[in-house]
């Protein structure tokens, strides 16, 4: 608890003197701002909440909307933000762009929100965009990388907590050519958006790193075979094979480097990984994990000593929520940014206030490799991530924190 | 190798539509719910695959005899003189396939994608350049197994001649005393079977998910590569389709993977509509 605090006061102090000036400019005795915005009383600021909490995505979201409502609790037990208590509404949008967008039609129109909060899938995240910004609601990602929807920025969504795919796709690379010492990496991603966006900054970040990308391939994440795609890199003779796949494509990937005789390091996007158990299971032979890393965007394992703090929070606020998802700690910073910036924007704050003070952010998150930047021309949040060798047993972390050097677009 | 299951898939689709020249739409979502009624006699029970198999196959004929007796009974029995049937009793099939799906996604094991246990080892075998693994191998002598079994049971068993018979002509089967609504069940049911062995065979390969039904869109390449009504043919069709994706994969792009069995299914539609090895199209006398 006393992390938590120290955290806090640490970013409160920061925060405030950093803004200080854009704070002036709001005038809390201004009775036409008061509540101009729905969602807000004396006694409370309402925020529409949701994620995937069923279906095969739960667990990108399920844990992780659970820590960020967490944080809303520990706020409202410690007396809320400029005394309002924070009400949070929840739904499950199954990671599907429709239902998504549905929902934060209902929490807009019915539930009448102050701000919206969620969303752990970027096709999902990307459909909400035009919504948003024709009503101008605020719209804050839970953990969605989200590229499309904060690159280039616009004015009411903000994103990537967890990083995009770019963040991702640089950093994955960097560590291949830095740690482990590849001169020949073979990359394998999904055929879409995603793919275009995490390919993109690993081709930037091997040319600045003077590595060679091998073997780009992109496959469908329904794809059924492997077998074709995996033979074209063995063809290639790389040193490092990179997948940012999701989870199930990476598995059979995995599985099937293995059967064909490769014994190159592996290096897994987080998304490949999401529950390192099921991963074993779904690889199914423990000798294809003998050289394979992962990356996360954490700043430790998530039984590492600077998690901790996290872990013992979750576990005490849902003593039933059995083993988190190693995602869960990613619902922090989002909802750590929400309260940062609603304390900004002073007493009587407006969408528009609360998106201002938004804009300013910068702040360390006590769970992420690297800090929170928003500005006016960034709403991508994190760019950092760490690297952790798993042998299907044991997670240990690789030591350094990476960082995207990759802005640009696609 | 993946093509001889592909082969296995496309079978249960051609044995139906011989016998009651209906496309089984829901051919896929059975070999998903073989997958995971395998996956629950592997983990909970913790059975051998040589139980499992059987065991999975026999629950799965079961599901597709019901599915005739339950459904596409009553769908035959309310039929109209001058109403097409066939595409009721297609819609019934797709309906099959939304029962199924629906169902496994109401069980919390749904949730996640998983795999099964590998059949057996999955080393690599290197021969020269060439890299096979010794679970590819034996997934093929199975299908193989499976293949000639089903063979022999259609050529030399009186059951397998009686439901040719019906296949080829039901009138006349009737006439001669085979209980033609009675062999249509049991077809339905060998179907599933088949389909079932190729669940459990394809699941250590692949991910079981709620979608992996999509599968049958190989299988359905399979078939009309092969002609719809030729089984010889269509066993070729598997293996042609399993090799022209990574084909596909190797020399044009990995991309184009996922819409190589489509692009197979238009070029032969339009080049020799009964498929490689059908005869010429049939002429339905009315």
């Amino acid at each position: 608890m006393t992390t938590i605090r120290h955290t806090i006061r640490a970013v409160a102090i920061a925060t405030v003197i950093a803004l200080a000036p854009a704070a002036q400019a709001f005038d809390p005795s201004s009775p036409a701002g008061k509540y101009k915005d729905p969602g807000i009383t004396d006694t409370e600021i309402v925020i529409g909440l949701h994620a995937p909490l069923s279906g095969r995505l739960k667990a990108f979201g399920y844990d992780v909307l659970y820590a960020a409502k967490m944080w809303y609790d520990m706020i409202n037990k410690r007396g809320g933000i400029w005394g309002r208590k924070i009400r949070v509404i929840i739904a499950d949008d199954k990671c599907s762009p429709t239902e998504l967008v549905g929902i934060h039609k209902k929490f807009v129109t019915v539930d009448k929100v102050f701000l919206l909060h969620g969303g752990s899938c970027t096709h999902s995240t990307v459909a909400a965009q035009e919504y948003v910004t024709r009503n101008k609601i605020p719209y804050v990602m839970l953990n969605a990388s989200g590229d499309a929807a904060v690159i280039p920025p616009t004015r009411y969504v903000f994103g990537a907590f967890g990083g995009t795919q770019r963040t991702l796709g640089g950093t994955i690379v960097d560590f291949a050519a830095r740690a482990l010492k590849a001169k020949r990496i073979a990359y394998i991603s999904h055929d879409d958006e995603y793919g275009a966006a995490n390919t993109a900054a690993a081709r930037f970040t091997a040319k600045k790193s003077g590595v060679e990308l091998i073997a780009v391939e992109q496959v469908s994440r329904r794809i059924v075979d492997v077998t074709a795609p995996v033979l074209k890199i063995r063809a290639a003779k790389p040193d490092a094979i990179v997948i940012t796949t999701y989870t199930g494509p990476a598995a059979l990937i995995t599985k099937k480097i293995y059967e064909l005789g490769l014994r190159v390091p592996i290096i897994a996007a987080v998304q490949a990984i999401p529950n390192p158990p099921s991963f074993v299971k779904n690889v199914g032979n423990m000798k294809a994990l003998a050289n394979f890393y992962y990356g996360s965007p954490l700043n430790d394992l998530t039984r590492g000593p600077k998690q901790k703090w996290v872990q013992d929070m979750y576990k005490k606020a849902y003593p039933k929520h059995n083993r988190p998802t190693p995602f869960m700690a990613y619902g922090v910073p989002s909802a750590q940014a929400i309260v940062y910036a609603l304390m900004m924007a002073g007493p009587n704050p407006t969408r528009e206030s609360f998106v201002d003070a938004m804009s300013h952010l910068k702040f360390n998150t006590g769970v992420l490799a690297g800090p929170i930047e928003l500005g006016e021309n960034k709403r991508d949040g994190h760019n950092a991530s760490i690297f952790i060798k798993f042998d299907g047993k044991k997670h240990s972390r690789m030591s350094g924190v990476y960082f995207n050097k990759f802005v640009g677009q696609k | 190798m993946t093509g001889s299951i592909y082969a296995l898939i496309a079978l249960s689709l051609v044995i139906v539509f011989k016998s009651t020249e209906v496309i089984n739409f829901g051919g896929g979502e059975i070999v998903m719910i073989s997958a995971y009624i395998a996956m629950f006699f592997l983990i909970l029970f913790g059975l051998p695959y040589l139980v499992v198999v059987p065991v999975t196959a026999l629950v799965v004929f079961v599901i597709g005899a019901s599915f005739d007796r339950v459904v596409l009974d009553r769908v035959l029995g309310r039929h109209r003189p001058g109403q097409d049937i066939m595409v009721a009793m297609v819609i019934a099939t797709v309906g099959l396939s939304y029962v199924l799906k629906g169902t496994v996604r109401l069980f919390s094991v749904s949730d996640d994608v998983r795999t099964l246990p590998p059949i057996f080892s999955t080393d690599p075998i290197f021969i020269g350049d060439i890299v096979l693994s010794q679970q590819d191998i034996a997934i093929f002598l199975i299908s193989i197994m499976v293949m000639m079994l089903l063979f022999g049971f259609f050529t030399f068993t009186r059951i397998g001649k009686a439901l040719r018979a019906t296949s080829e002509n039901p009138r006349a089967a009737m006439l001669v005393g085979i209980p033609v609504r009675r062999m249509r069940t049991l077809v339905w049911g060998i179907a599933a079977a088949l389909a079932a062995v190729a669940g459990v065979l394809v699941s250590p390969k692949l991910l079981v998910s709620p979608d992996m039904g999509g599968i049958i869109i190989l299988a359905f390449a399979a078939a009309i590569i092969g002609g719809f009504t030729n089984v010889l043919g269509v066993i070729v069709g598997g293996v042609v389709i399993g090799v022209i994706e990574n084909l596909v994969g190797l020399f044009i792009s990995s991309k184009a993977i996922a819409i190589t069995p489509f692009i197979v299914i238009i070029l032969v539609l339009i080049a020799r509509p009964q498929g490689l090895f059908g005869g010429a199209v049939p002429i339905k006398k009315v």
